[in-house]
């Protein structure tokens, strides 16, 4: 039987991660939660996950950033996919965050609150599941 | 000579007041010099206007006394330069006797106030401290309100993100519920869960809404002013709602006339005045239902008119449609806005200089009718 794929999310809202756990866990995954980029770095090394979502809107916006380029920067998270998670933009409601093109490589951004089935789906393809 | 008062000095400094007196007679020159000196002025002195605008650049004085009748530059013309060049500066035009008429005209030009010759040093002092007086609560009005506006636009910020950050996990937390509820929760649960979750999206709207109503309220909404295609703006509002239009059987009519005037704007408030609109007429046409949705020029405007084929707004109702929180209740009221939709509406449409109207009947449907003024190509 295969192991369960990891999934790493980063997020310094502690009831998001809660929410989000549970809807990776019932799509049969392996979770592990980290409340902040350094800590998320380093679970990045220890546990190498299968894919790993960043909040971008930890603290500050640069946090996010320096995250993601930490983990593209490892051995391991170079071709692994990440997505990052973005809320409404401070800006305006209706601007949402967009990676210019020379960021580190982001696989996909997704918008808080993430609809269940969607979350999956796009895991799924990733990690080719279901 | 007496303690110096605070009222005086130029404002957020220690500095003397800068006076620039510009007169072509030596006499007056240094008359005004003597007096203001007294109280604690550095004065600075031009024979013409020449000199007087001179002066005037390169030291940016707080206030100036201009002669109405020199040779060369007249003072009538050097306040007119000055007032526009360093609109800082508060303007004195030194009069003759008997040129009221020249006096009032100086005003209108950019002067603060004239001062008749003749005049006492006393008479002089007392202009002066009036002048000075008004310069700095000038200065501190204007600082005070962009302290204040920048102060709102941080609250906004703040407060936006403040009430929205909850709102996004307690709708993350209501998937999470619904993912792992699955087979284990019956229909009613499930309900419940979508109750929740449209009375959240409601609320989120209505924040939405609320603050950018205070922005306009406040000043501190500046719409872009960009040309915008009619049909482009349109399109994108009835490309959002053209789903649940399809989904709820309701048809969809477009009339856009070829040669519409273009609109002048914020393409993303008027997008969402329209999907907010359109929205509001799939919330209460039922299926087999129409929307009409067209836009042609009248005139110098550009005239949109959305009409839908639903249940109508009863007569008593309708003139308060647009007041914020208001909404028309209906046995059979599943769908509960934010109850500012039309609020917003109505505050984004006059602040592009538009009108919004809407006329209705029960059992009929309801119509709006947006009128903006059309884009004029600038020169």
């Amino acid at each position: 039987m295969d192991a369960k794929k990891k999934i790493l999310v980063i997020d310094d809202d502690k009831d998001l991660l809660f929410a989000t756990k549970l809807i990776l866990e019932k799509g049969g995954y392996e979770v592990f939660l980290a409340e902040d980029g350094k800590t998320g770095v380093e679970m990045w090394k220890s546990v190498s996950p299968d894919l790993a979502i960043i909040d971008m809107m930890m603290e500050t916006w640069s946090e996010g950033f320096s995250v993601l380029e930490k983990i593209r920067s490892t051995e391991t998270g170079r071709d692994r996919p990440l997505f990052v998670l973005s809320a409404v933009d401070l800006q305006g409601p209706y601007q949402s965050f967009q990676p210019p093109d020379n960021y580190p490589k982001v696989n996909r951004v997704l918008h808080k609150p993430v609809k269940g089935e969607d979350l999956l789906r796009f895991v799924g393809e990733e990690l080719g599941i279901r | 000579m007496s303690a110096r008062n605070w009222a005086f000095d130029r404002p957020m400094t220690d500095q003397k007041p800068v006076i620039l007196i510009i007169d072509d007679e030596e006499l007056m020159r240094s008359g005004c010099k003597q007096a203001l000196e007294r109280i604690g002025c550095t004065v600075l002195t031009a024979k013409d206007g020449a000199e007087g605008l001179r002066l005037a650049r390169e030291h940016k004085p707080d206030a100036a006394f201009v002669d109405f009748k020199m040779p060369g530059m007249s003072g009538m013309e050097l306040i007119e330069i000055l007032s526009k060049e360093i609109p800082e500066m508060v303007l004195i035009m030194i009069t003759g006797y008997a040129s009221i008429g020249s006096a009032v005209e100086s005003i209108h030009k950019g002067a603060f106030d004239f001062l008749p010759k003749p005049f006492s040093p006393d008479q002089l002092r007392t202009a002066t401290r009036r002048v000075l007086e008004h310069r700095n609560m000038k200065i501190e009005a204007n600082r005070l309100r962009e302290e204040k506006a920048q102060m709102e636009k941080g609250f906004i910020t703040f407060v936006s993100h403040e009430m929205r950050s909850p709102l996004v996990v307690i709708r993350q937390s209501i998937e999470a519920l619904k993912m792992i509820g699955e087979d284990r929760f019956d229909d009613q649960v499930r309900e419940l869960f979508e109750k929740c979750d449209r009375r959240i999206k409601g609320l989120e709207e209505m924040i939405e809404h609320w603050l950018d109503i205070s922005r306009i309220g406040q000043g501190t909404f500046t719409p872009k002013q960009d040309s915008l295609s009619t049909a482009g703006v349109l399109e994108r509002s009835i490309d959002e709602l053209s789903p649940i239009c399809r989904k709820n059987g309701i048809d969809l009519e477009t009339t856009i006339s070829e040669n519409v005037l273009k609109l002048t704007g914020d393409e993303e408030s008027l997008v969402r005045v329209f999907s907010n609109i359109i929205g509001n007429a799939t919330k209460y046409t039922p299926p087999g239902g129409k929307i009409s949705i067209s836009a042609r020029s009248e005139g110098r405007s550009v005239k949109i008119v959305i009409s839908d084929t639903g249940k109508g707004i009863p007569e008593d109702k309708l003139p308060y449609i647009f007041d914020p929180f208001y909404r028309v209740k209906g046995k059979d009221e599943v769908h509960r806005g934010s109850g500012l939709g039309l609020t917003y509406c109505k505050k984004i449409v006059e602040s592009h200089g538009g009108k919004i109207q809407a006329s209705s009947k029960e059992g009929e449907g309801t119509t709006f009718e947006l009128t903006f003024p059309g884009h004029i190509d600038s020169v």
